[in-house]
C-alpha cells in the first residue's frame, strides 16, 4: 500500500507463506520467533546483519517482487541449556475456581515474591513493559478474581469495558512475571519463559480459571476477552 | 520459530490460515542511494506512548512515535497474544529497531532516519487501512521520507 503511495519499502517478515502470497516489493524472511523481526534481544551486531540484509534488497533492480531468506539462526531461538529460573515462587495449591479468599491470599504471596525481581528487572532493562492496564499491580488480584464466579464487576478505567481491563491486566501480568524471571543470569528462550510462566506460577493458574469462567459466560465481552486473550493457545488445555 | 514447524501446534494452524490475498498491482519505485535515503519504520507491534489508551481491537489508525521518543515511555497493545514479548521486554530493537538506525545514520550508511515513525495495530484487515495508507503516505512525503522498513511481530 505505501509503495503504491510513492515511498520505497522493505519488510522483514517472519512468517514466509504470508509474504508468498502478499508478495511485498522487497522481503527479507527470517527464522526467528514471532515478535522478534530482529532476531536477536541485546545483539546490536546480529541485528544490523538482520537490517543490512534487509536495506541491501533496496539496491536491487530485480523487482516488482524480491524475496529472500535471511540464512541465520538467532542464538536465543533455542533453550538455553540447563537454564532455571533464578527466582523462586512460593509452593501453591491451585484453589477451587470460585475460593476467592484462596485466590487472593496465593496471589499475594506470590506477587510479594516477584516484585523484588521485577523491580531488578526494570533497573536492568531501564525500561518495563507493564502499564496498559492503567491498574496497579497490588490491585490486579482483587479486581481479576470477581470475574471468577462469571461476575462482571464495573470497570475502575474511564474509556475502557471492565473485559478489556481485566485482559489489559492479564497481559500487565504475564509481562512482570516475564520480565522478573529474565532479570538475573543469561537468556531464556522465548519457549522456556512461557514453559516457566504457564507451567510454574499461580497467576498462570489465574489466567487459565479465568478462560475458563469466561467459556461459560453469557457476557459477550468478558467471553470474547477470556476466552481468547489470556492464555495463548499452546496452553489453553489447562482450562 | 518462524519457521512454520518452530511455530506451537496450538498456533500454527492460525497463523498458516491467515488470508493473505495476492496483490493486484506490484508497485515498485526506484530509490535512491541507501546512503542517500531517508528511513522510517512502519511497525503493526501496536505500540504507543504510556500515557495513550492501548490501540482498540479492530482500529484502522496509527500513532507517531517519535525518533526521539524514549523507549521507557513505550508500551505494546497488539491483541495478539501468540507472539513472543520477551525479546521486546529485554530490547526494543527487537521489534523496532529504532536506535540501529540511527547508528547506521552516524555511521554514513543510510542518509538520515526521519523524525517521525509510525505503528499500528498489526491484527487489522489491511482491505480496511486504505485511508490509514494515504495519510501515512502524505506524512512520509511531508518527512521527505524515501523508504519505508516494515516490521511486522
Amino acid at each position: 500500500m505505501i509503495e503504491a503511495r510513492g515511498v520505497a519499502t522493505v519488510v522483514i517478515g517472519l512468517v514466509r507463506p504470508h509474504m508468498e502470497s502478499s508478495k511485498p516489493p522487497r522481503g527479507l524472511w527470517v527464522p526467528f520467533p514471532l515478535g522478534r523481526p530482529l532476531g536477536e534481544p541485546e545483539d546490536k551486531t546480529f541485528q544490523h546483519r538482520v537490517l543490512g540484509a534487509a536495506l541491501a534488497l533496496l539496491a536491487r533492480d530485480a523487482g516488482p517482487v524480491v524475496l529472500e531468506d535471511f540464512p541465520e539462526d538467532a542464538p536465543s531461538m533455542r533453550d538455553q541449556p540447563g537454564w532455571q529460573p533464578q527466582m523462586v515462587v512460593p509452593e501453591f495449591v491451585t484453589p477451587a475456581a470460585t475460593d476467592v479468599k484462596a485466590w487472593m491470599s496465593g496471589l499475594e504471596t506470590e506477587l510479594a515474591s516477584v516484585l523484588p525481581h521485577w523491580s531488578a528487572a526494570t533497573h536492568r532493562f531501564g525500561r518495563t513493559t507493564v502499564g496498559i492496564s492503567r491498574v496497579a499491580p497490588s490491585d490486579w488480584a482483587a479486581f481479576a478474581v470477581r470475574f471468577l464466579d462469571g461476575s462482571v464487576p464495573e470497570s475502575p478505567i474511564g474509556g475502557l469495558s471492565s473485559a478489556v481491563v481485566m485482559r489489559y491486566i492479564a497481559d500487565d501480568m504475564k509481562a512482570l512475571y516475564m520480565e522478573a524471571v529474565q532479570a538475573i543470569g543469561p537468556q531464556p528462550s522465548s519457549g522456556q519463559i512461557n514453559r516457566w510462566f504457564w507451567n510454574h506460577t499461580l497467576a498462570a493458574e489465574l489466567l487459565c480459571a479465568l478462560r475458563a469462567a469466561a467459556l461459560a459466560s453469557t457476557h459477550t465481552g468478558f467471553n470474547t476477552a477470556g476466552s481468547r486473550f489470556l492464555a495463548p493457545a499452546p496452553f489453553v488445555t489447562k482450562a | 520459530m518462524a519457521r512454520i514447524e518452530d511455530i506451537p501446534l496450538g498456533t500454527r494452524e492460525a497463523v498458516v490460515g491467515l488470508d493473505c490475498p495476492p496483490p493486484t498491482t506490484f508497485p515498485w519505485v526506484r530509490t535512491r542511494p541507501l546512503a542517500q535515503s531517508r528511513i522510517a519504520i512502519l511497525t503493526s507491534a501496536a505500540l504507543h506512548r504510556r500515557s495513550e489508551m492501548p490501540f482498540p481491537v479492530g482500529t484502522t489508525e496509527h500513532r507517531e512515535l517519535p525518533a526521539t521518543f524514549p523507549a521507557s515511555d513505550m508500551l505494546m497493545s497488539h491483541i495478539s497474544i501468540n507472539f513472543d514479548r520477551a525479546g521486546f521486554q529485554r530490547d526494543i530493537n527487537v521489534a523496532y529497531p529504532i536506535d540501529r538506525l540511527k547508528e547506521l545514520a552516524a555511521e554514513g550508511v543510510i542518509g538520515s532516519v526521519a523524525e517521525t515513525h509510525y505503528s499500528v495495530m498489526g491484527s487489522t484487515d489491511p482491505a480496511t487501512m486504505v485511508q490509514t495508507a494515504d495519510a501515512l503516505a502524505g506524512s512520509l512525503h511531508q518527512d521527505k521520507v524515501d523508504v519505508v522498513l516494515l516490521c511486522p511481530v
